[in-house]
């Protein structure tokens, strides 16, 4: 396993891990926020079917998006602290937050398909 | 978190961070980040079954019958959302083996995942030799 190798303290995003962890765990992140905008995309293909409602459904999974991407930042820097210092606390918030949006999005999707009425 | 000024919210989240995550040492951050890149990985499962569910409401209403595209569209979400909330507590209980250095507990979402996926395609592999040419 890589040893952190003089990490510069003067640049925040420099750090010795040559398996490139924080890089991945970024895209990672990244890629959920592409997987959510895609949700989001198919949420509108229901909007002229079953009514309003599903707005609530496509600006919910924007809003996650958006807030998964406006956080980048600040997860990738954490990740670069916490291996140049060798520890890290988990990040409960994230996990959480992005945990409970698709299931309130999952129930907000079986609500409609089970009681909202296909219009014509 | 933009309100970590507030002290007073912050050591109540970190009591209840300890507490979910039952003491035990900082494991190595490397695995911290891999537990979080696999439960990103499976939030993208979740959300690929969610895509899935939508899209079979929205764009099978000419080939389903409504009673057979409602059910398997709730099931294809049904398991988005056992999926999206199991993530979170596999994600939990990898961290909590890791903090005391304990094995890692087996994934139960996994033969949750491949049981569901496969009902869904026998669904449509019956469906698709019921029906008339």
């Amino acid at each position: 396993m890589a040893a952190p190798n003089d990490p510069d303290p003067g640049d925040p995003a420099r750090h010795g891990d040559s398996g490139l962890q924080p890089e991945r765990t970024d895209l990672a992140w990244g890629r959920t926020t592409m997987a959510m905008v895609v949700a989001a995309a198919l949420f509108l293909r229901w909007l002229p079917h079953h009514g309003w409602f599903v707005g609530t459904l496509v600006c919910g999974a924007i809003a996650a998006a958006l807030a998964i991407n406006l956080t980048q930042k600040r997860r990738f820097h954490r990740a670069v602290r916490g291996i140049n210092r060798e520890t890290m606390p988990p990040d409960l918030g994230s996990t959480a937050a992005v945990a409970a949006s698709v299931v309130v999005l999952a129930l907000l999707g079986i609500y409609t398909v089970l009681f909202l009425p296909l219009q014509p | 978190m933009p309100d970590d000024s507030n002290t007073g919210a912050k050591d109540a989240r970190g009591r209840l961070a300890s507490r979910l995550l039952g003491g035990g040492t900082e494991p190595d951050p490397r695995f911290t980040l891999a537990n979080e890149r696999t439960f990103l990985a499976w939030i993208r499962t979740s959300l690929a079954l969610l895509a899935g569910g939508v899209a079979v409401e929205a764009f099978m209403a000419s080939l389903l019958g409504p009673e057979l595209r409602k059910t398997i569209a709730v099931l294809l979400l049904v398991l988005a959302l056992v999926i999206g909330g199991g993530s979170f507590f596999r994600w939990l209980n990898v961290e909590r083996a890791m903090r005391s250095n304990s094995p890692l507990p087996l994934p139960l979402i996994a033969p949750v995942l491949a049981i569901g996926g496969a009902l869904v395609a026998a669904i449509m592999v019956v469906f698709v030799i019921a029906r008339p040419a």
